[in-house]
């Protein structure tokens, strides 16, 4: 029935002046994926223009298999998650996974949306007014979670001089922040206690994460020893280890510094609010000596 | 030999132009004239009418010969994408010169559920994957079904899931998440562009058949019963009758 009235189908089409074009543009011109592309052994002569090919019943039907998509590399997908997923990212992230995780678990459960034109808008408006702070009842980054449950189990030593008379302020718990814990704190993120903290000691420090969270640090001020000093110390006591780094480095007054050359740990946990406060190195050159 | 008054090879098409078939609505009867050739799946068009000859580095014509591929009719109960079985021949070894061999090419079905937001109702269907990375492609099940043009589509499934969405669409103070008044909006707003009238969205993937049984309960009416009519016609004599008498007044 079908077959035939194919063609009844085709004779219609000449009756009808009127072709209408559906206005919804086609998109499945894209490549074909898992799926078996063939071509012919023989070619096929070349016909009359508007004249269909003549196809040799026999030599036109045997194929040669170019590809099976199926055996290709798999590739990936890109999603957006709708919200904080572990091992994967926060709300509005773009993430690249495998398709079988995206189909079966970040699709199916909700977790993920298509990034479509429309999608990508919504969260990059959402994005960009969780940045002005308008809006309201905004929660905690994935980001800020993961440096408030680090700031949870840290603990901060700072090291004074015992030849000077000092104040510890602000700049100089936040410098051993980076230093000492890789976490870059800015000031206005950090309470110190109200009185003024001169001598050595236990006290504490507060960080505030994202102006939403706030960790209390426990932190010690101690006496600030050289790393010569302490290598000596520490070879008086135990005795069996030669100092090899005095070895190496005879003029050494301190190791190189880490945190800057190498990326500290807390860059990416970095809230995302607060931007890196101008140090000079005269500054930093203060604090050690 | 008897010669007819038209040739038989075009009764089919005489027969479209009268009785029940040339009632049909019109626009149904355009969606089936307008016929496109599906997009190549199974094999790669040159997609040029003229190319340069890779060998002599002459210019010549070339044509697109596709394969004809067999549907079989489990594809139009599932969404196979526009997959299906590579029927024909190969050559053994890969060697033009050695034994042509039997073989059929057939497409890798897996069963999914595929959630439909405008149905609102998860299906358990038959699909491919290459179905699967088309509607990815699409952003959604939704999407892939009402983009794709029958063609392409290629299933009585998707066509009948495509009429169900567009109605759904179009009975949207009704049908269109009855319970959710926001959820009607945000759907409704995300599949605006495709919302067609309801008298057309009722004949959308019909098959002939279908669309013949349609328009013929359509025009169907009960026949009246002979006594009523003979009830009808007495009663009205009757009052004719009562009129024309002259209406005697007591004082």
């Amino acid at each position: 029935m079908w077959c035939r009235s194919r063609y009844v189908l085709e004779g219609l089409a000449r009756e009808f002046s009127r072709v209408t074009v559906s206005p919804v543009k086609n998109f499945s011109q894209t490549a074909c994926k898992n799926t078996v592309v063939v071509e012919r052994w023989w070619q096929v002569p070349l016909s009359k223009e508007g004249r269909p090919p003549r196809l040799h019943p026999r030599r036109h039907r045997v194929y040669k298999l170019v590809e099976d998509t199926k055996h290709l590399p798999k590739e990936k997908m890109e999603l957006i998650l709708t919200q904080t997923v572990p091992k994967f990212g926060g709300r509005g992230d773009t993430v690249i996974v495998k398709k079988s995780v995206g189909r079966n678990k970040l699709l199916a459960e909700g977790l993920a949306v298509y990034p479509s034109p429309e999608n990508k808008q919504m969260f990059l408006d959402e994005k960009k007014q969780l940045q002005e702070g308008k809006l309201e009842g905004r929660t905690q980054t994935r980001t800020g979670e993961l440096t408030v449950k680090f700031l949870k189990g840290c603990r901060l030593e700072v090291g004074m001089r015992n030849n000077v008379r000092y104040e510890l302020t602000k700049e100089i718990v936040c410098r051993h922040f980076l230093r000492r814990l890789g976490v870059f704190v800015s000031p206005h993120a950090l309470t110190l206690p109200e009185e003024p903290i001169t001598r050595w000691g236990e006290y504490w420090c507060e960080v505030t994460v994202n102006g939403l969270d706030t960790v209390r640090v426990p932190m010690s001020v101690v006496n600030y020893e050289k790393p010569r000093t302490k290598r000596r110390k520490k070879w008086q006591k135990g005795e069996e280890p030669t100092p090899q780094g005095a070895e190496l480095m005879p003029q050494g007054e301190e190791p190189a510094p880490q945190g800057e050359e190498s990326t500290p740990q807390g860059a990416e946990l970095m809230p995302q609010g607060e931007e890196p406060a101008p140090q000079g190195r005269s500054q930093r050159r203060r604090e050690r000596s | 030999m008897p010669l007819h008054k038209y040739p038989p090879r075009i009764w089919e098409m005489l027969k479209m132009k009268q009785g029940i078939y040339a009632r049909l609505p019109q626009h149904y009867l355009r969606s089936l004239q307008e016929t496109r050739p599906p997009t190549a799946v199974h094999w790669k068009p040159l997609g040029v009418k003229y190319r340069l000859n890779p060998e002599t580095k002459v210019r010549e014509r070339v044509q697109d010969v596709p394969i004809p591929i067999y549907y079989p009719p489990e594809s139009q109960r599932g969404l196979w994408g526009g997959e299906g079985w590579v029927s024909g021949f190969k050559y053994a070894n890969n060697d033009k010169l050695s034994n042509r061999l039997k073989k059929c090419w057939k497409p890798q079905l897996f069963v999914r559920e595929l959630y439909s937001e405008i149905l609102d109702q998860k299906f358990k269907i038959t699909v491919t994957a290459r179905t699967l990375d088309v509607i990815d492609a699409a952003y959604g099940f939704d999407f892939y079904i009402l983009k794709t043009p029958k063609e392409d589509l290629n299933s009585k499934l998707g066509m009948d899931l495509k009429r169900a969405m567009l109605l759904r669409l179009a009975r949207r103070n009704t049908e269109l998440h009855p319970d959710d008044p926001a959820r009607r909006e945000m759907i409704y707003n995300k599949y605006k562009e495709f919302e067609i009238p309801e008298e057309e969205a009722e004949w959308v993937g019909l098959s002939l058949e279908e669309a013949v049984e349609k328009q013929r309960l359509l025009e169907h009416k009960e026949p009246t019963p002979n006594f009523i009519t003979c009830v009808d016609k007495l009663l009205n004599e009757l009052a004719v009758q009562k009129l024309s008498e002259p209406q005697v007044v007591e004082k």
